[in-house]
């Protein structure tokens, strides 16, 4: 029995025992009931009993969990609503026989309704002010003003609305969350910010990606990063035969409208023996990416090649005893989300080495607003990748050049002599 | 030395008390009252308590006898210098690894291409030119010492201007790890001993002469008798506590028996 069991064992047996006493009287008209048993008549149809056949809505020991993530589907909510939800009868919020639970719903209920009002007076005044003509409203630049603290305002009801609703919060923790509408945005942001963005900006901050790449970058949308199936955390190592394809992103925005994004893998890295120092090269680059809240897989090897992708997917391989290659990922919102001219960028960014992703970004006006980055060093599959793309010093290795001592610490100096 | 305060004024209880003491009783010691008293007091009867018993438990004083002898260790308090400070001005040319900075704590921080030891010295991590600097963006109070690739070179760089990098690396012919060497082996010829290591495949099965002009089989193979021989020791398993006591038990007897022997040892020295 796990844990949660145990612990919510009596809390249930306590709410069981005050529903039945509660409910003897009514429970003729109560329609809950019916859909109570919902779940337990639900098991006792099926013919395999529920270890062979676990509901991923109310399993909770952690080897049926494993079993069930194996197979493909995660358990829905968190382990202990998964336990307390095995015993209860799952009556809807309007027939729990709880008053002061009840009274709160109420008042819930009754600030919700004051909120929908709030937003139809405000919909009626944006579109109030729409309707009069610029010299009434008093300027462009005014009208512009009003009108933007109005949108923000009207967005904000909009979440306030729906913030205190248990059914929203229960929906969008269990990842059901429709991301057209405002509520689960606002809730996918605030959770992304907590703690995924600031993995994320810590790692391209301190792996330097952000003043070596571009000299900015506020991530403003969740990235997500998989070479197959596996997902690739910030920062971490890929081995060389597992990014010989070019990788699948779940870009999440949190705004509501489409946009047009530039993707572009830059790998800032490349070590260039002659000047002693470190080149750029550009692995991917691809232009008029349409983005929203709802259209967020980006394959990169599945966009078109015609329209699309500037610069095709190079692996990327590190020759032996070179430093950590960081392969950084980033996502530039277009200007206006307008579509670039496809020819004149394929025209201009033909060359992938040297070409800064700073002069990229001045040239057309984007805006970084995601980013993402993965390392790939030298390692046991490198060789055979290297062999397949035709990589030119495969059979060279770097080496630490030989410091050359200060002359008071040489050992055979000429004045010895 | 320490003696009881009130030693004083007992001394005038007694100069008080002697005369009459004296004229009452001619076969008095010429002995303190204070120390017969001190003596005796114990097997005084409880209904009489001296006047020392009840009042000796005091606080003692120390005489300046011994603390004031006043500048004689002075040097001991006053250490040699630990040559902390800098090593290197700024402009100065360091190499990798040259101490730049010593101090105690972190009066100054490493800054560009420079890194902090464990005892909180600068030093550098790169070629080239030693700067002091602030860096209020990075730190407000904070103060840095970096190293710049040219003579000329200013720190702090711009916040976002891309990172100052050397690779100070060379290409040579990439050489892959060389294979598993297994064992030693040695052969006789006209040109005398050789001894070399071969490969675990390239290793011949059986006796052959190996170091130490032995024909035996190499090592590898000793340490695989066991299995060949089908030996299998049995798993170990942490919960097994009798025999983790029967081994217990054995260790403690060795360890009884090693100690008992080097008794008699010693024994027979000093009988010796």
């Amino acid at each position: 029995m796990a844990h949660c069991e145990r612990a919510s064992k009596p809390l249930l047996q306590c709410l069981r025992s005050s529903y039945a006493r509660s409910l003897t009287g009514f429970q003729v008209q109560a329609r809950g009931f019916q859909s109570t048993a919902g779940v337990a008549e639900a098991q006792s149809e099926q013919s395999q009993p529920f270890h062979k056949n676990p509901d991923p809505e109310l399993v909770s020991s952690p080897r049926l969990e494993r079993r069930l993530m194996r197979q493909g589907t995660t358990p829905i909510g968190s382990r202990r609503r998964r336990a307390a939800l095995q015993d209860s009868p799952n009556l809807p919020f309007e027939q729990l026989p709880y008053q002061c639970f009840q009274e709160a719903r109420n008042v819930l209920l009754a600030d919700r309704a004051e909120k929908l009002a709030e937003i139809e007076k405000m919909r009626q005044r944006i579109a109030r002010v729409e309707a009069l003509s610029t010299e009434e409203v008093g300027g462009e630049q005014s009208r512009k003003s009003r009108l933007g603290a109005m949108q923000l305002h009207l967005e904000r009801l909009k979440i306030h609305a729906d913030i205190n609703d248990p059914l929203v919060k229960r929906k969008f923790e269990d990842g059901q969350g429709d991301m057209s509408k405002p509520i689960y945005r606002f809730l996918a942001d605030r959770k992304w910010r907590e703690y995924r963005r600031k993995i994320l900006v810590q790692r391209i901050t301190q792996m330097k990606v952000v003043p070596d790449v571009l000299p900015h970058c506020d991530p403003s949308v969740d990235t997500k990063l998989y070479f197959g199936k596996r997902q690739v955390q910030p920062g971490d190592f890929v081995l060389a035969n597992v990014s010989t394809s070019a990788p699948k992103l779940d870009v999440q925005m949190f705004e509501r409208g489409e946009k047009l994004v530039t993707i572009a893998v830059v790998d800032p890295d490349v070590p260039n023996v002659e000047a002693d120092s470190f080149d750029y090269k550009t692995h991917y680059l691809a232009v008029n990416v349409p983005l929203s809240a709802v259209n967020t897989k980006v394959d990169l090897s599945q966009l078109s090649d015609d329209s699309q992708v500037v610069l095709p997917w190079l692996p990327p391989v590190a020759q032996k005893g070179s430093p950590y290659h960081r392969l950084s990922v980033l996502i530039m919102e277009q200007k206006d989300a307008k579509p670039l001219e496809f020819a004149t960028v394929k025209a201009n960014e033909a060359d992938r080495d040297n070409t800064l992703l700073r002069t990229i970004q001045a040239r057309y006006h984007l805006k970084a607003i995601g980013a993402h980055l993965f390392r790939s060093q030298f390692d046991e599959t490198t060789l055979e990748v290297m062999n397949s793309i035709g990589f030119k010093g495969a059979d060279l290795e770097l080496r630490r050049k030989k410091v050359e001592p200060l002359p008071y610490k040489r050992r055979n100096p000429s004045s010895f002599r | 030395m320490l003696q009881p305060r009130l030693l004083g004024p007992l001394r005038a209880l007694e100069r008080a008390f002697v005369p009459s003491i004296r004229s009452a009783q001619h076969s008095f010691q010429p002995q303190s009252l204070i120390q017969r008293s001190l003596s005796a007091s114990i097997t005084l009867p409880k209904t009489t308590p001296s006047i020392s018993r009840t009042l000796l438990p005091f606080s003692q004083v120390r005489y300046a006898s011994h603390a004031s002898q006043g500048t004689a260790n002075r040097h001991s308090r006053d250490p040699a210098g630990k040559r902390l400070g800098a090593k290197r001005t700024g402009g100065e040319y360091v190499v990798p690894g040259c101490i730049i900075f010593k101090q105690r704590g972190s009066k100054w921080f490493p800054g560009d291409n420079c890194a902090m030891g464990r005892d909180h010295t600068i030093y550098a991590t790169q070629a080239g030119y030693v700067r002091y600097y602030a860096d209020p963006e990075k730190h407000p109070e904070r103060r840095y010492i970096g190293i710049v690739f040219e003579k000329d070179g200013q720190l702090p760089h711009p916040r976002n201007a891309p990172s100052r990098r050397k690779l100070n690396m060379v290409t040579i012919p990439r050489m892959d790890p060389v294979a598993f060497q297994s064992d030693m082996v040695a052969s006789i010829d006209e040109n005398g001993t050789q001894v070399g290591s071969v490969e675990a495949v390239n290793a011949v099965s059986g006796p052959q002469l190996r170091p130490g002009y032995m024909y035996r089989e190499a090592n590898w193979q000793i340490g695989r008798a066991a299995e060949k021989a089908g030996i299998s020791a049995m798993p170990y398993d942490r919960r097994n506590r009798w025999l983790a006591w029967r081994k217990r038990q054995v260790r403690a007897e060795r360890a009884a028996q090693m100690k008992s022997l080097k008794g008699k040892k010693k024994a027979g020295k000093k009988g010796k």
